[in-house]
Formats: C-alpha cells, sequence, structure tokens
C-alpha cells in the first residue's frame, strides 16, 4: 500500500513534467519497427503514432489513480494498442514486431523520461514496476486482438472453403449440378443441403444431379443426410439424380441398410444429366452435317 | 360453398388449388376434409394443388394432415400435390419422414 501511494506520487510528479517533448524521442522507436524493411508506416503515421501514444501516456499518468486498470484512460491506452495490432495484422505485419515495439516503446519512454527530468528512474523499483504492469497489460491487449483477428481469419477462410467445395451450377435451365468432394460429414452434409434446397427455391430447378465421384468414404450419420437430402428435394418437387457412387460407397451403404428405393441413381454424371434431360424432355443430339 | 380456414379456386381442366389460410384449424380435420371432398367432387375435380407457399415448417401434426387429405383424395379418385414447398418445411419434414408420403409433390402449378 505504501509503495502504491510513493509510485502514485512518483507517477504524478512524471505527469507534472512537460511529457509532450518526449514524442520525438520516442518516434525512433517506431521508426525502427515500422518504417524500416518491412515499410508498414510511412514517417508521418509513426510521427503521429508517437504523439498519440505520448498523449494517452500523459492521461494515464494524470489520471487519479494511474493504477486503476478500469479508468477510461487506461482503457484508451489498451484500445491504441488493439487498434495498432490490427493495422500492422492488416497491412501484413506480425503479432511479434508490435509485441516487440510495446517492449521497446516501455525502455525508451522510461530513457526519455529520465532524459527530460534528469532523475534516474532505472533506480525506483516503484516506478519501473508500475510501468512494467501496464506494459504487460497493453501487450496482453495486442496478443488479444491478434487472436480475434486470427480467429475471424480463420471464420471467413473456412466458409470461403465451405462455398468453393460444394458448388451448386445451374448447367441447363431448371437442372442443378452439386459435385460433392472431399469427406462428407454431418455438418457439411447440413450445410450443402441448406444451400441446395434454397437454390432449388430461388431457380426453380426441376432436377438435381448429386455427383460423389469425389467422396470415398461415407459413414452411416452421413448416408443418413444424404438420403434425407434426396428425400428433401422431392418433397420441394425436384427430381434428385444420385451420380458416381463409388464400389466401396456402395458397400458401406449396404452394409448400413440404407434404403434407395425411390432414389434414382447413374454411374456417371453425364449419365446423371442424360437422365434429368430425359425426364424434362430435352433432348441432346450432335449437329447433323 | 365458402370453406373456413382455406381458399378453394378452381383452375381449369379439373384442377384445383387450395390456399390455406391463417385461420386454418386442422384440429376439425374430419368436417374440413368432408367440405373439401364435397366441393371437389360436385366440381368433378381431377387434381388438388396444395399451396404450402407459406409454411416455413411442416411438423408431424400438419403432416398427418396432409396424409389424411390426400388420402381422402385418393377415396375419390382425385390427386393431391402439394406446390411451392419451402426449403425450411423440406428440410424439417425430411427429417421425421419414415415412408413415402400418400401427396406428390411439385415446384408449382405446371403452365
Amino acid at each position: 500500500m505504501v509503495q502504491k501511494k510513493e509510485a502514485g506520487e512518483k507517477m504524478t510528479a512524471l505527469f507534472n513534467l512537460k511529457i509532450g517533448n518526449i514524442s520525438g524521442q520516442l518516434e525512433e522507436t517506431g521508426r525502427e519497427f515500422f518504417c524500416a524493411d518491412n515499410k508498414l508506416m510511412d514517417e508521418d503515421e509513426v510521427a503521429d503514432l508517437s504523439g498519440e501514444f505520448v498523449n494517452l501516456i500523459a492521461g494515464l499518468l494524470g489520471s487519479k489513480d494511474p493504477h486503476k486498470r478500469t479508468s477510461p484512460q487506461f482503457h484508451a491506452l489498451e484500445m491504441f494498442f488493439s487498434g495498432l495490432s490490427q493495422r500492422m495484422l492488416m497491412r501484413g505485419g506480425n503479432v511479434e514486431d508490435v509485441v516487440r515495439y510495446a517492449q521497446q516503446l516501455q525502455y525508451s519512454l522510461i530513457s526519455a523520461l529520465e532524459l527530460d527530468s534528469g532523475i534516474i528512474f532505472t533506480q525506483s523499483r516503484s516506478v519501473l514496476l508500475y510501468f512494467a504492469q501496464v506494459f504487460d497489460e497493453l501487450i496482453m491487449a495486442i496478443f488479444r486482438t491478434y487472436l480475434s483477428e486470427r480467429e475471424k481469419t480463420l471464420k471467413a477462410q473456412e466458409a470461403e472453403l465451405r462455398e468453393t467445395s460444394t458448388p451448386i451450377t445451374e448447367i441447363w435451365d431448371g437442372v442443378l449440378t452439386l459435385p460433392i468432394i472431399g469427406t462428407l460429414d454431418s455438418s457439411r452434409t447440413m450445410l450443402v443441403m441448406e444451400a441446395l434446397l434454397n437454390r432449388i427455391a430461388k431457380d426453380r430447378a426441376r432436377a438435381v444431379v448429386m455427383d460423389l465421384t469425389g467422396v470415398k468414404n461415407i459413414d452411416s450419420q452421413v448416408s443418413h443426410h444424404l438420403i434425407q437430402m434426396v428425400r428433401a428435394v422431392q418433397l420441394m418437387g425436384s427430381d434428385a439424380i444420385i451420380t458416381g457412387i463409388h464400389p466401396e460407397i456402395a458397400r458401406a451403404l449396404v452394409s448400413l441398410n440404407i434404403d434407395l428405393t425411390g432414389v434414382t441413381t447413374r454411374a456417371s454424371m453425364s449419365d446423371g444429366l442424360k437422365e434429368a434431360f430425359s425426364r424434362m424432355g430435352i433432348q441432346v443430339s450432335h449437329k447433323a452435317n | 360453398m365458402a370453406i373456413s380456414g382455406i381458399h378453394l379456386t378452381c383452375i381449369g381442366r379439373g384442377n384445383f388449388l387450395l390456399e390455406p389460410l391463417g385461420s386454418l384449424n386442422i384440429q376439425d380435420a374430419g368436417q374440413l376434409m368432408q367440405d373439401i371432398i364435397t366441393l371437389l367432387q360436385q366440381s368433378s375435380g381431377v387434381r388438388l394443388y396444395y399451396d404450402l407457399n407459406g409454411l416455413p415448417v411442416i411438423d408431424p401434426v400438419y403432416y398427418e394432415w396432409l396424409n389424411k387429405l390426400a388420402r381422402i383424395c385418393l377415396t375419390a379418385n382425385i390427386k393431391m400435390i402439394c406446390i411451392n414447398m419451402q426449403p425450411t418445411a423440406a428440410f424439417t419434414l425430411s427429417s421425421f419422414l419414415t415412408c413415402e408420403p400418400l401427396f406428390t409433390t411439385a415446384l408449382g402449378v405446371p403452365d
């Protein structure tokens, strides 16, 4: 408690210094990390960044209780580092650069304050401890932002992959094709089903050819979902044709006792398309010479 | 003859379009089916298109109603076709169906 009070007094003393003068000294740190080889920022941007940081740290040191982690001043500092972290990641930088910048900023800040005040802060345990705690929290904020950004990126990539791995194409007026590639699991089957049913409603598709050539294995639950998908397509009033069932898949379906009654199957995608065309009364033939 | 809870419209060639309204009470299925079949027989109906457009979900109770109506239609040699089934309704219905329904389905009324 005594230590905290002593540190608090020192913080007020620090705030009473003309802290704005140290901005220029901190710019050097920013330039070192962001303007060197990676060119993540230009010099003007680094100057703005340092100025903003100095204002925020001055705000914290001048606040009623500089130790309070829930104060608006501390929150503003956290947001500053979160924003910086986000900006650097978007520009192709990595989290390590931002963390090292924050660490270096801590040392530079203490040196700059020492230089400005003539007081040797490196000999004051309470001041060093205070800055160490503040910067530890700020580094945590950087990591939180990094993790949340990474999670967002992964989710976006996952969604993109899902969309591209099940391309539903209208190959002819009213005929949809759905080549399924890769491993079918329950969640993917559900997503495919949702996309397919919505597409049938949107395009008023009369036939759907589902090609399983790219599916190498299937389990009991997925095969039930597959049959459910066929049934749902039929309920919407479209014809469902399954093509390209591998011998292993056929064997699995038989051993799993899956009832394929009422499900139209064809050996290949081309046979499936012929069947769909024939049901719709479409005839595709070679042009007569 | 007006039937409470539905709109039944003759769309030509013995085809009828049934549009359920919000006030449809399927608890009284017996009377409702009797009224529908009476009207269809009087008008020499051959096909009944049941429009499911406004129905986002078909639960087992509603499915039972559809199947009962299809069964009574079959006894009068009338074919029941459910049209405009919504993706969500098809999804829920397919999740609990164990056998083929007595009605057929189509995207809409054929041109």
